[in-house]
């Protein structure tokens, strides 16, 4: 049997139902939201036990809080491509403590305990000018405790001076001019503590994403000059076991143009999807795995059939149909915002509209016989 | 041509026989609401919960717009004050699959409700020791198109008890266990939902004393392919209630037909459908009133979908069904003619067309075994005492969709030892949960 084709019987019942059946009443509730009266924050001492109630408490940045100005201690890093979330711009910095080093074994990146990663979510008011004024919604940290990783997002305040710990997460509501010019409105979700494994996920304990030898073994701009960001961290001290760039893997950046379309399909499939679409991630349970190297066309989803998809699969068959990517359910998911269906399932409440056209023309062009 | 007017006229016939509920057990709308700080804290509650503690939930309606998430811990109990008393409604969720998630090790929860979670309703993955009990999971959306995928879904797990729950209205299964192993589903109701309750890729699963009802399909034993977890063995079916279950299946929108989940293709009025499934004992149930079949034993190449993949066979073998009561209903339930499935059914079985049958077996084999059926390479063993008031079809369509066969015949099928589904590992999985 075929189990693709509508028959005659179908339409029928369609017919039949369209006219007969159904009086659905789309029940739509507007929420109004309680905007929070901006705290007055104690004052916290740095006490070295982890997590401080206040960003500030840590001392990562100079001068004026917004700024984000590093310490001399950070760090800043930038993965080759990186995870959609809203358009949110993102600045990301490492503290390695004091006389420590991250150990590079094969593809491993080992950080010493004490590392700590800090990651700010801003938005500027007009995209054509991304260093102009901007708000910053949070900074997450993910911390190497003695028990492992810890991540704990910071919430920052109306007036841009400071950021609090808010483990349960938070809803806030964005405006901005985007690079065409057009205004946008965006219910930004910060994620609650638990949620960020939802993507930091290795075989269930909690691990960085971005700071990946893969991720970061390319060049980017510092204060005296371009360089591999590896080498870069070499050179301070900061990390041993770098034999060079060409000795260790690495992704390309998926908005680079000069690059094979399949590469830069594969690179946003690996940074959007591929932390939880991974033998160690928690999609493991679909078989499908979306990680760089991934060769294998089922696992890639290529006439593979979806398993839990529930309301994700929409009217397709197969998560990758080569030549119609209309008629593919990781498009169709990708093309969604609609809860249930929308992937991935946390860190966006918009459509990826480039990342959604890259995938597109890939499967397009996809030949599979 | 013929084939198609006449499916026509008796679409028109059969949309008054199409059922469809919205039945909820509990009114959840009389409850106190829990505050905003209240909401937070139960947040709080989860995220913070060390182990060996309990997280005590009291009565009230909790309207989440957030995930509850217990991430890696040990011994942890869910308490609520009973599933009339404390509600979880997902309905404003923002992001996330499921309303609540849990990992971790030696995990109860008991005795609430979840409500409308637009994904999954309860999920708990890589748990060893995971216990529901009297929860109630449920979607009050009145238009069923709208609702989540599983109600209760615990997947890569060992260690899984099931009892005394309420899963209804979900848009794929009710109580869905996929890919564990040592599982027992016991005393607990599915109803309105597609598929009742079903084992997926799972290994030893006791699955007793419950009422499956109003569903699309009642009780199904599948394995996929590709899938981490392989080919699943050992399910044992037995002193179930699986009855009525005619309703609608609303895993796709009414006219839109399948899709690739294969549960978009169970025609409604299937009582338990095995598919690719290994091992597995099915007795003492009263299998009553289900308008397509009481039990299909299929093979995946029905689904015409791809069926190679590693560790895994597309068919279904080593089945033992006896000791059942059947009973096909009143004459004016007519089998399903809106999947592919109830329309084999429906034209093709041995005793007359529209008859609603009791057992039927898709006679799919492995040719490698044998050239012939006759042998039952499949080791499908059907002893039921009242086989001669039974409707058994076993149908031929290994030559595509011009040449379908079936045949009454049961004789193959009757005299064959059973291998019985691992009585022995299933007597130390009880003693080890219960």
């Amino acid at each position: 049997m075929d189990g693709s084709s509508p028959n005659f019987s179908t339409w029928v019942f369609t017919l039949i139902f369209l006219s007969l059946m159904w009086s659905c009443q789309s029940a739509t509730k507007e929420e109004s939201k309680a905007s929070i009266p901006e705290e007055i924050l104690a004052p916290e001492e740095a006490t070295g036990k982890f997590p401080y109630r206040r960003l500030s408490t840590y001392g990562f940045f100079e001068g004026e809080m917004a700024q984000l100005a590093p310490n001399p201690s950070l760090i800043r890093y930038q993965p080759a491509s990186s995870l959609f979330t809203d358009y949110a711009l993102k600045s990301r910095f490492a503290y390695l403590p004091d006389g420590q080093k991250a150990i590079l074994e094969g593809e491993e990146l080992n950080l010493p305990q004490g590392t700590i990663l800090v990651k700010n979510f801003y938005y500027p008011s007009d995209f054509r000018n991304p260093e102009g004024e901007r708000r910053i919604i949070e900074t997450r940290l993910m911390i190497h405790e003695e028990t492992g990783w810890q991540a704990y997002p910071y919430l920052w305040n109306e007036s841009q001076t400071d950021a609090v710990l808010k483990v349960v997460g938070s809803e806030v509501v964005v405006k901005y001019v985007d690079s065409q010019g057009e205004e946008q409105l965006i219910n930004y979700l910060v994620p609650n503590k638990n949620q960020c494994k939802s993507c930091h996920n290795k075989n269930e304990t909690l691990a960085p994403l971005g700071v990946q030898t893969k991720h970061l073994n390319h060049e980017i701009a510092f204060k005296d000059g371009s360089d591999n960001q590896l080498a870069h961290w070499t050179k301070l001290g900061k990390l041993e076991g770098f034999l060079g760039e060409a000795a260790h893997p690495s992704l390309i950046n998926y908005e680079d143009k000069n690059q094979a379309l399949e590469d830069r399909a594969m690179a946003y499939l690996d940074i959007n999807c591929s932390h939880c679409h991974q033998a160690e991630g928690p999609a493991s349970t679909s078989g499908l795995f979306l990680t760089y190297g991934q060769k294998d066309p089922l696992k890639l989803g290529v006439f593979k059939t979806p398993v839990a998809a529930g309301k994700g699969s929409g009217k397709h068959t197969y998560d990758i149909v080569p030549g119609q990517a209309d008629a593919s359910i990781l498009l169709h998911r990708m093309n969604s915002t609609e809860m249930g269906v929308a992937m991935p399932e946390i860190g966006r409440t918009s459509i990826h509209a480039e990342g959604v056209a890259l995938i597109r023309e890939w499967i397009n062009q996809m030949n599979y016989k | 041509m013929i084939r198609s007017l006449f499916l026509f006229s008796l679409g028109l016939l059969l949309l008054s026989c199409g059922s469809e509920s919205t039945e909820q057990t509990y009114d959840s709308s009389t409850l106190r609401r829990a505050t905003l700080q209240e909401v937070e804290a139960l947040v709080e509650a989860f995220i913070l919960a060390e182990d060996s503690s309990t997280i005590s939930i009291p009565s009230g309606f909790y309207d989440l717009h957030t995930q509850l998430i217990l991430d890696n811990k040990t011994s942890v109990q869910i308490k609520g004050a009973g599933m009339d008393q404390t509600v979880l409604s997902f309905r404003n969720l923002k992001s996330g699959g499921e309303g609540v998630k849990i990992v971790g090790k030696e995990i109860t929860i008991e005795n609430l409700s979840i409500e409308d979670a637009p994904g999954d309703g309860i999920k708990a993955q890589h748990t060893d020791g995971i216990t529901f009990r009297k929860i109630n999971v449920t979607w009050t959306n009145g238009d069923k198109s709208k609702n989540g995928t599983y109600a209760i879904y615990p997947v890569q797990c060992k260690n899984v008890l099931i009892e005394e729950c309420i899963a209804s209205h979900s848009k794929d299964a009710g109580i869905y266990v996929g890919q564990s192993e040592d599982i027992v589903v016991k005393n607990s109701l599915a109803f309105g939902n597609v598929a009742g309750i079903e084992i997926e890729n799972c290994d030893r699963a006791e699955v007793y004393g419950n009422t499956a009802r109003d569903n699309a399909g009642g009780i199904l034993v599948f394995n996929l392919p590709g899938l981490p977890k392989g080919d699943g063995r050992k399910t044992r079916i037995y002193d179930n209630d699986i009855i009525d279950n005619n309703h609608e299946n609303f895993a796709t929108s009414i006219g839109d037909g399948p899709n690739g989940n294969t549960v978009t293709m169970i025609p409604p009025g299937s009582g338990i459908v095995l598919l690719a499934a290994k091992e597995v004992e099915i007795f003492n149930n009263r299998i009553l009133r289900n308008k397509t079949y009481g039990v299909a034993i299929a093979s995946y190449q029905v689904t015409g979908f791809p069926a190679k993949a590693p560790n895994w066979s597309p068919y279904t073998s080593d089945i033992s069904l006896h000791d059942n009561e059947y009973d096909r209903g009143s004459w004016s339930s007519l089998p399903d003619l809106t999947r592919e499935l109830g329309q084999l059914v429906s034209l093709y079985n041995a005793h007359g067309w529209l008859k609603t049958q009791d057992i039927i077996y898709d006679g799919i084999w492995d040719e490698s075994l044998a050239s012939s059926i006759d042998s039952n390479p499949m080791r499908i063993c059907i002893q039921e005492p009242s086989i001669k008031d039974l409707r058994f079809t076993r149908f031929y369509l290994m030559e595509g969709e011009d040449n379908i066969e079936s045949f009454k015949d049961y004789a193959p099928f009757e005299d064959c030892k059973p291998s019985p589904a691992g009585l022995d590992s299933l007597r130390i999985l009880h003693s080890k949960i219960l």
